[in-house]
């Protein structure tokens, strides 16, 4: 055995050394430790909502806005103030597809034609969303904020009041098969990541004029961003049928705010180029946690909301100050 | 004689003339649009929109966005009413809001500049812990009402001397002007724009970006609150959640005016002509019979058509 030749890896300074000690991003082990400790205090204090038999119901709870916040990660990781701010409205939209187009109207109930019509909703409007932003230019909170209105106000015109039921195999996605979607979602992901496409994301998030003279096609990269994201949303949509059992055009709008919350807390820089599933995941299954235990202590939902809003800035002030010392040491 | 102007000059102009055409194609489809009672309604909403959007404005050109917009509309439309009807001088009560606005917006500001976070995650935690807050105040049930003064400032029958428009519609031109001036002749002005074109230089000029977007933050909120009392006086009784459409329709407003959401780039006359359009087209819609799920759809398309039309951001090859 010789011993590898080669120059020695540089010396870590201080800053490094702790990053890496603690995690691949800082900002994700600092919502992974929040997670661990909410967690914790929810086990404690309602140890039946997070027993084995009910953790289908309990992730059937989540899983609208953990899928939700995965749906929101894609257009923002393409950098340049790529956001998809139409998520939310997507997601009541896809919600009134399904009940009241396909199920009430259509007569359509199998999941085998329900799930795939449901998927192409979802990529045709990411696909919209994507065209704007990507070719035509328009500044994504802008454009997604456009089809914002477009979506809600199409899915109020399908539905103007909340109605309809959802067949079983929809309701079991909110019991025992909860797991399911988000699996999928999960796995989706895990194969993206396989591709080279990823890599070019990621590149065009941290970089998108170095990447453009690198040879990437960075509009087209973009373009599948959102459709990514569009596709995942209407995932979302459906675990959202699945918990409200019912169509409800008032539900959905909600879900935007909520996500891109989700993924900032969960360290998915705004930026772009930085983060991925399992800050999203994590951001999301925060802020859940942080809602049940709350909710636990029976305040109104005014307190609810305050400590909702404190804790989301006190949190991401954390990890901003946290980031600040870093550098600081960086410098020493 | 040919006039150039400018990227941005051309945006604020495609701005008013489409405020100008959208108005002739309404008179043109629908009978009464040109009428005195429209126009005059149309200008005091195009006001309220205009003075929300005032600090969204700044805070654009700095390169942030404020979504603390609404909840602090909520918060001053709350408090002003609850505090005046508990009989408080209504000078002093406006005292308190501005000076609570400031504070909040500071914070916004502060905070996102000194720990390098999104101001989008900030402003929006801020701004539900705010309507938290008043919620849990009032218990969700907000009393009182608007002094006789604001109701007659922004009603829609009422008149500025001579001008057949209440005196909100002059007072928002004149403050618009101001502010137009302030930011092109004064060292605060040019500092925003330098900041806005590019926060890493502006300190090689001895101009600090964590002051300007704390400034700047806390002016926004300022704008937002004194358009929640001008909203008491327009709606006559408080209501928490009457910024909500503000949110979204701020930042239209803006950049249908020319300014660009990556800062340094825009100015408020734009914006104005921008909150005019966003009202006359929801008018027209609303003239045409759409129903009111339609006419949110359709706003949405117009307002991608319109800034597809003159709002393009530049390709990527332009940018090397």
């Amino acid at each position: 055995m010789t011993e590898a030749s080669g120059p020695s890896p540089p010396r870590l300074t201080a800053g490094q050394w702790f990053t890496r000690q603690i995690g691949r991003r800082r900002e994700t082990s600092f919502a992974l430790g929040l997670l661990i400790v909410l967690l914790v205090i929810n086990v404690l204090l309602n140890p039946a909502r997070f027993a084995p038999a009910a953790w289908g119901a309990t992730i059937g709870l989540a899983a609208p806005l953990v899928a939700a916040s995965i749906a929101a990660t894609p257009a923002i990781l393409g950098g340049r103030g790529g956001i998809d701010v139409s998520v939310g409205p997507l997601m009541g939209f896809a919600n009134a597809i399904i009940v009241q187009a396909l199920i009430a109207d259509a007569g359509i109930s199998s999941p085998l034609a329900v799930i795939p019509a449901l998927l192409a909703v979802g990529v045709l409007a990411g696909a919209l969303n994507g065209a704007l932003a990507a070719f035509v230019r328009i500044q994504p909170i802008v454009a997604t904020l456009g089809t914002y209105l477009l979506f809600s106000g199409l899915t109020l015109t399908i539905v103007p009041a909340p109605t309809g039921t959802v067949p079983p195999w929809i309701q079991s996605l909110s019991g025992q098969l909860s797991i399911v979607p988000l699996a999928a979602l999960i796995i989706a992901w895990l194969a993206i990541k396989q591709l080279p496409y990823y890599d070019q994301l990621m590149a065009v998030g941290s970089d998108d004029r170095a990447s453009y003279t690198a040879g990437v096609p960075v509009a087209w990269v973009r373009f599948l961003s959102y459709c990514l994201t569009g596709l995942f949303a209407s995932v979302a949509g459906l675990l959202l049928t699945a918990l409200i059992g019912s169509a409800d055009p008032n539900v959905g709008g909600g879900f935007t705010l909520l996500s891109i919350s989700a993924v900032a807390l969960g360290g998915v820089s705004l930026a772009g180029g930085r983060g991925g599933l399992l800050a999203a995941v994590v951001g999301a299954a925060d802020i859940f946690l942080l809602q049940s235990a709350l909710t636990y202590f029976n305040v109104s939902t005014f307190v609810l909301q305050i400590a909702y809003g404190l804790i989301l800035v006190a949190s991401i002030s954390l990890n901003g100050m946290t980031a600040m010392f870093e550098r600081w040491i960086a410098t020493r | 004689m040919i006039v150039r102007l400018s990227p941005t000059g051309r945006r604020v102009a495609g701005a008013i003339l489409l405020a100008i055409a959208l108005h002739v194609l309404g008179s043109i489809l629908i009978d009464g649009y040109s009428s005195e009672f429209t126009v005059r309604s149309m200008l005091v909403l195009a006001s309220l929109l205009g003075v929300a959007s005032i600090g969204q404005t700044l805070v654009v050109l700095i390169g942030g966005i404020d979504l603390s917009t609404p909840f602090v509309i909520g918060f001053a439309n709350v408090v002003a009413a609850q505090l005046y009807g508990d009989g408080m001088n209504f000078v002093l009560v406006c005292l308190m809001v501005g000076v609570l606005a400031l504070v909040i917006g500071a914070v916004n500001g502060a905070l996102s500049s000194t720990l390098a976070i999104h101001p989008l995650i900030v402003t929006l935690g801020v701004g539900t812990a705010i309507q938290g807050a008043v919620l849990l105040w009032t218990a969700g049930f907000p009393a009182g009402s608007a002094p006789e003064t604001v109701t007659k400032f922004v009603s829609i029958g009422g008149h500025a001397g001579p001008l057949p428009v209440p005196w909100l519609v002059p007072s928002f031109l004149v403050v618009i002007a101001i502010i137009s001036v302030v930011l092109a002749r004064t060292p605060f002005g040019r500092r925003l724009y330098a900041v806005g074109s590019n926060p890493s230089a502006a300190p090689y000029a001895l101009i600090s970006p964590r002051v300007v977007w704390t400034t700047t933050y806390a002016l926004s909120a300022l704008f937002a609150a004194a358009a929640g009392v001008l909203l008491l006086g327009f709606t006559g009784s408080a209501y928490g959640d009457v910024g909500q459409p503000y949110l979204f329709q701020t930042i239209a407003a803006v950049v249908i005016g020319g300014t660009t959401l990556v800062g340094g780039r825009g100015g408020l006359i734009g914006t104005a002509a921008g909150a005019l359009v966003l009202i006359e087209i929801n008018t027209l819609l609303i003239g045409l019979g759409l129903s009111p799920a339609m006419v949110e759809a359709a706003l949405g398309v117009l307002i991608i058509a319109l800034v597809s039309l003159y709002g393009r951001e530049p390709h990527v090859r332009a940018t090397i």
